[in-house]
């Protein structure tokens, strides 16, 4: 059993419900073991840079902290999340100066941190550390003729520029093949979703939705799969608003990775959260395996 | 017994007196160092000039004098100067010592005491050392006459023939099957609009037809052994699989050749060729080779087409490599440059968009003897383009990529916006951040082009993308850019982009680098011995480098630096001998062991080492005086004329003569 | 010595932790604006706005929506030749904005984002239906129908929290905080 540091963010319990239930699902079929950081706190999102850069490092570091007594590796399945924690962690390893306020906060809560974990997304665990070849064993039910829009969106590639293609990263379709599915090669998949504009500045968000929604279904995507909570409620939840400003008429479901995962490894859709959203995802129910799978506990 | 020594301390205007003292150095030395050797001391305002260097000629005259020391700048600019006013006064230059207190002090530092008894403890160290200094010869070594040239583009072949013309031997050594380089692949050349080849093949058929030029293509250097006025070059002549006593040219190899190979290296990757060919039609030298990766013969052991035709039977598919070693005197290096590799920026859409072209494609493309016989159509070889994008800075002036600025492309730009608009009509648009046109008619074909209308927009192009958001953009390349002079982003739909990539060293120039002896700069090109008063000679005597090998640069630029080169070569093989500076290291064989330590360490590759008595020798030629070999090794067995053990020691003594202390100025002065 | 610190200067000490190339470094060769998804519906451009900070147009800068339209997406920043970090300076006009109380009026972003903070200093964790009140007094009638619409439809699929969370060490999560900026007695 792999073991990992959890850190689900806020997203995860009520919004990204889904996301969390499926993550937990396949993570069991899978063999690995998330254990959720005790006692963690948000870590900020986009929210906090613009009021007090020190301290949003200090609430990301607190979770690291955290983290770090584990001795295991810190994922989280949110790509803000994930962005947040990568570069506070690596900033911490930079900058001495940085690392020493920060710890001088920490302290008032008996932590300390060394910028030691490394900070991973949940799905390049699955990717790299269970590896291809193993998923590809533990897939009941390929996906077969489902076409899957990847969908990257922004953070969980960007600002980093030491690593894969980060114009043109292939892994999810990697995965996305792997699972059976037919990923779509489409322009729009590393163009941000809006991100938290939804709330500030809706009209652009709503404007940065449409092109991916469209550049989508020029492609003909049966579904958009996602990685991170904010760009699924983006692009799922005011889907309605978008047909609304604009005069479409996208009904495209909008699926975690996780919730594709799992109907592959022959998860009933009901323990993956589909069936909560709402742009409905009852199109996905017919690539659900038809006997039931019996839950690990 | 003792030395006469003169000291003299240089004011170099403000810059060494503004902050030291100069003065109450000169009168220190004089009378603190008189009992080691120091005679007369003086200072001046400008040691350099000939006022000054006649003062120190006159005292070695009147006062006996059989050491002198200067203290002034860097002896990088006047050890030159200083020593040869010795030599001119019958004093061997070697005595000299410039010691530097306006790089090392007076520059450097701000409390005027301070520097000032800094001052005095160089000029002491220098009085301690040159005690300790012999009087030196240079080397003289014969200058072979015949040259090598590495690289047939234009500026190699320019180099050739200036000094074939001389009267001297050249060996033209070409990796590719014939001379000409990149400026073959052109079509037009700016700003003239000359056709390239129609200027090119005239300067390669004079090298072809040259009596003191033998030409060797599809060849290259293996090995590089000597130094200079002495080298000895291997060169491997890979097999043509042609005679090429009894090839004369016909050509009908080729035609009756059935495999066809997409030509990546000429017609970069837009047109074919045949396993048997010759690069282009006008190729010098006029004999064809075989391709033995993708001729069937090879393969399969079958067709052998080639054989059958040809009228002279030139065929001979059991043609062996051959090696071959040259002596020659001197080298040049004119090796050329490589594309940046355009889809190294995804979002530009080279190889994924079909209509997205290189600038050595859409050369291709214009040229008549191109894949497309001149006319500019779109990659499925006969729609023509109505608008056209041309990108500049494609992988330049992007510190993602490469940092600096590859010189021609703004030209190249222009120039393919003209001719656009000339065999098409189309519409052009050129995105830019400067517009760079600085040589002579330069800045003029660029206000021809305004003329010509061509649209400028001024932003680095962000994305090309196929994805429409509008009807208008429907089946179309769309440009996303900024037009930072109206400060709105725009999408500009057009059908055919042209990717001004920029240029880059060779992918293998540091192992070539490493094969003549000499370095790279961090972008990989190869270094010159001074970026601005020395840009063809390296650090390596009697290797120069000339062309785009040396940085991005234009054809005429190319043409001057291969004429430079060779004008140094001649000079050089004009006076049959040269002098080398005698600061070298030597081993004392009785006390070396054979470790061979210093055999690998040696960064000029100057140390052989003799099996029979198991000792090792520095080559004086070689050898740069760096010093590593005696600081490395175990023994002390190597020692630097000019850099001895003792000469070093009695520096730091004389420096520490002062005892200057952490806090302030010294107490007795 | 300098008598009034450049508005670069200021600007580029508020990018503390990016390590990116200074904002004087800017080429203005229009990638960033290029690049920007959100461009469309700034009153500059990215470019517009470093040229702006160079020229020492403070107030201008200030009152411009550009900054808070950025969706930190980062596109920019990579793409930048220059290697600036185009982003992260939008988040240093933020902070520099909402230090002097200084914006655009209308704006959601600073009431937003300051929402979102006393929110976790004062729980830990985010709560959404609390931020709904930093917006819905901006949007028309027409939206905030809508948004109850989204909303409901959120809470029957069980997706909206209801009520809010609080982590269990929250004292000491506030001593911490009040390490860094102080933030008086929680409410």
């Amino acid at each position: 059993m792999k073991q990992y540091a959890y850190y689900p963010g806020c997203s995860l319990e009520s919004l990204g419900k889904s996301y969390h239930i499926s993550a937990m699902e396949v993570s069991g079929a899978l063999g690995v073991e998330l254990k959720e950081i005790e006692d963690w706190n948000c870590c900020g999102a986009t929210a906090y840079f613009p009021v007090d850069e020190l301290l949003a490092y200090t609430l990301t570091a607190r979770n690291l902290a955290k983290a770090e007594k584990t001795g295991l590796d810190f994922v989280a399945p949110c790509s803000a999340c994930y962005k947040n924690a990568y570069f506070t962690n690596s900033y911490l390893q930079k900058d001495a100066d940085l690392a020493e306020h920060i710890n001088y906060a920490l302290e008032a809560d008996n932590l300390h941190v060394y910028g030691t974990s490394k900070v991973r997304h949940l799905i390049e665990v699955f990717i790299n550390d269970v590896g291809l070849e193993e998923i590809k064993n533990k897939v009941s039910n390929p996906l077969k003729g489902l076409r899957v829009a990847p969908y990257y969106g922004c953070q969980i590639l960007r600002p980093r520029k030491d690593h894969e293609d980060v114009e043109n990263p292939q892994y999810f379709e990697g995965l996305l093949s792997t699972i059976g599915a037919e990923p779509i090669e489409y322009a729009s998949k590393t163009r941000c979703c809006g991100g938290s504009l939804i709330v500030t500045n809706r009209k652009a968000a709503l404007d940065m939705v449409r092109i991916l929604l469209q550049d989508a279904v020029n492609h003909n995507a049966d579904v958009i799969a996602t990685t991170c909570p904010m760009c699924n409620v983006n692009l799922e939840v005011y889907q309605v608003q978008v047909n609304r400003e604009f005069g479409t008429h996208y009904s495209i479901p909008v699926m975690y990775f996780t919730q594709l995962m799992g109907l592959a490894l022959g998860i009933v859709p009901g323990h993956l959260g589909i069936g909560k959203e709402q742009v409905s995802g009852a199109s996905m129910l017919a690539f659900a395996q038809n006997t039931k799978q019996e839950r690990n506990l | 017994m003792s030395e006469r020594i003169g000291v003299y301390v240089c004011h170099c205007g403000t810059n060494i007196a503004g902050i030291v003292d100069v003065a109450d150095v000169s009168k220190w030395a004089g009378e603190k160092l008189a009992d080691k050797g120091v005679v007369i001391s003086r200072d001046y305002k400008f040691m350099c000039s000939s006022l000054g260097q006649e003062l120190i000629q006159k005292d070695i005259k009147e006062q006996k004098l059989t050491r002198v020391v200067v203290a002034a700048c860097s002896p990088h600019l006047h050890e030159k100067t200083f020593r040869n006013a010795c030599k001119g006064a019958d004093l061997n230059p070697y005595l000299c010592e410039l010691v530097s207190i306006r790089e090392q002090d007076s520059w450097v530092h701000t409390d005027k005491a301070a520097a000032t008894a800094k001052a005095k403890a160089i000029t002491s160290g220098g009085v301690a050392r040159v005690i300790h200094h012999e009087a030196l010869e240079p080397l003289r070594v014969p200058i072979h006459p015949a040259t090598l040239v590495v690289g047939g583009g234009i500026a190699g072949i320019q180099a050739a023939l200036e000094i074939a013309d001389a009267g001297f031997r050249v060996y033209l050594v070409e990796r590719e099957p014939s001379i000409g380089g990149h400026m073959a692949q052109f079509d037009k050349t700016f700003p003239t609009l000359d056709c390239s080849a129609c200027i090119l093949t005239p300067k390669m058929v004079d090298v072809g037809n040259h009596p003191n030029i033998t030409l060797l293509t599809w060849s290259e250097v293996q090995k590089v052994d000597g130094y200079v006025g002495n080298f000895a070059v291997t060169i491997k002549k890979k097999p043509r699989y042609i005679k090429t006593e009894d090839c004369n040219g016909c050509g009908i190899c080729w035609e009756k050749c059935p495999k066809k190979v997409v030509d990546n290296v000429f017609e970069a990757g837009m047109g074919n060729r045949k396993a048997v060919y010759v690069p282009f039609p006008q190729a010098v030298p006029k004999y064809p080779v075989i391709d033995d990766v993708n001729c069937t013969y090879y393969l399969k052991g079958t067709c052998k087409a080639c054989e059958k035709f040809c009228p002279t039977n030139a065929i001979d598919f059991n043609q062996k490599a051959e090696e071959i070693t040259v002596e020659v005197g001197n080298i040049i290096l004119a090796t050329g440059y490589d594309l940046f590799d355009a889809r190294r920026i995804p979002q530009y859409g080279y190889g994924k968009l079909a209509n997205v072209f290189t600038n050595l494609e859409f050369e291709r493309i214009c040229n008549a003897a191109g894949p497309t016989g001149g006319n500019i159509v779109l990659r499925d070889g006969k729609t023509a383009p109505k608008t056209v994008g041309i990108v500049h800075c494609v992988g330049s002036r992007d510190k993602n990529y490469n940092a600096y600025c590859s010189a021609i492309c703004c030209m190249q730009s222009l120039k393919f916006a003209h001719l656009v608009r000339e065999r098409t009509g189309a519409e052009v648009y050129n995105f830019y951040i400067d517009i760079r046109t600085p040589s002579k008619g330069y800045e003029e074909f660029y206000q021809r082009l305004l003329e010509e209308g061509t649209r400028f927009v001024r932003g680095k192009v962000a994305e090309v993308t196929n994805v429409a958001r509008v009807p208008e953009e429907e089946g179309k390349l769309i440009i996303q850019v900024e037009d930072t002079l109206i400060s709105k982003q725009r999408r500009i739909p057009v059908d055919m982009v042209i990717l001004s990539s920029g240029m880059q060293a060779r992918h293998d120039s540091k192992d070539v680098a490493k094969l003549f002896g000499i370095s790279c700069s961090a972008d990989d090109w190869y270094i010159e011995r001074h970026p601005k008063l020395d840009p063809v000679a390296t650090m390596t005597d009697g290797i120069y480098i000339a062309g785009c090998a040396q940085g991005p640069k234009d054809i005429p630029a190319s043409v001057v630096q291969g004429a430079a080169a060779a004008a140094r070569v001649l000079g050089k093989i004009q006076q049959k001998e040269i002098s080398l500076e005698p600061i070298r290291a030597t081993v004392n064989e009785e006390h070396c062991s054979g470790c061979r330590i210093c055999n690998d360490l040696c960064p000029f590759n100057a140390i052989l080492f003799h099996e029979e008595t198991k000792v090792s020798e520095v080559n004086p030629a070689l050898c740069q005086g760096c010093g590593t070999c005696v600081a490395a090794c175990p023994a002390g067995a190597i020692s630097g004329t000019g850099f001895s053990n003792e000469q070093i020691l009695s520096q730091i003594d004389g420096l520490l003569l002062l005892n200057i202390s952490h806090a302030a100025v010294p107490v007795d002065n | 010595m300098v008598d009034e610190l450049s508005f670069s200067y200021e600007v580029g000490n508020l990018m503390y932790a990016s390590h990116g190339e200074p904002i004087t470094n800017c080429l203005q060769c229009g990638t960033c604006s290029g690049t920007c998804p959100a461009v469309e519906f700034m009153d500059h451009t990215p470019r517009q706005i470093i040229g702006m900070i160079r020229a020492d147009l403070k107030e201008e800068v200030l009152a411009s929506n550009t900054y808070w339209t950025c969706a930190s997406c980062f596109h920019c920043t990579v793409r930048c030749p220059a290697e600036i970090d185009v982003a992260d300076m939008m988040y240093a006009l933020k902070r520099y904005s909402m230090w002097k109380g200084q914006f655009q009026d209308g704006l959601i972003g600073p009431d937003f984002s300051e929402a979102f903070v006393k929110m976790i200093v004062n729980s830990g964790r985010s709560f959404e239906p609390l931020l709904a009140a930093t917006y819905l007094p901006k949007f028309s009638a027409r939206d905030i129908i809508q948004e109850g619409l989204i909303a409901t439809g959120l809470v029957l699929k069980g997706k909206m929290p209801l009520l809010p969370k609080k982590i269990k060490g929250l004292k000491k999560f506030q001593q911490m905080v009040r390490r860094i900026i102080p933030i008086g007695e929680p409410s």
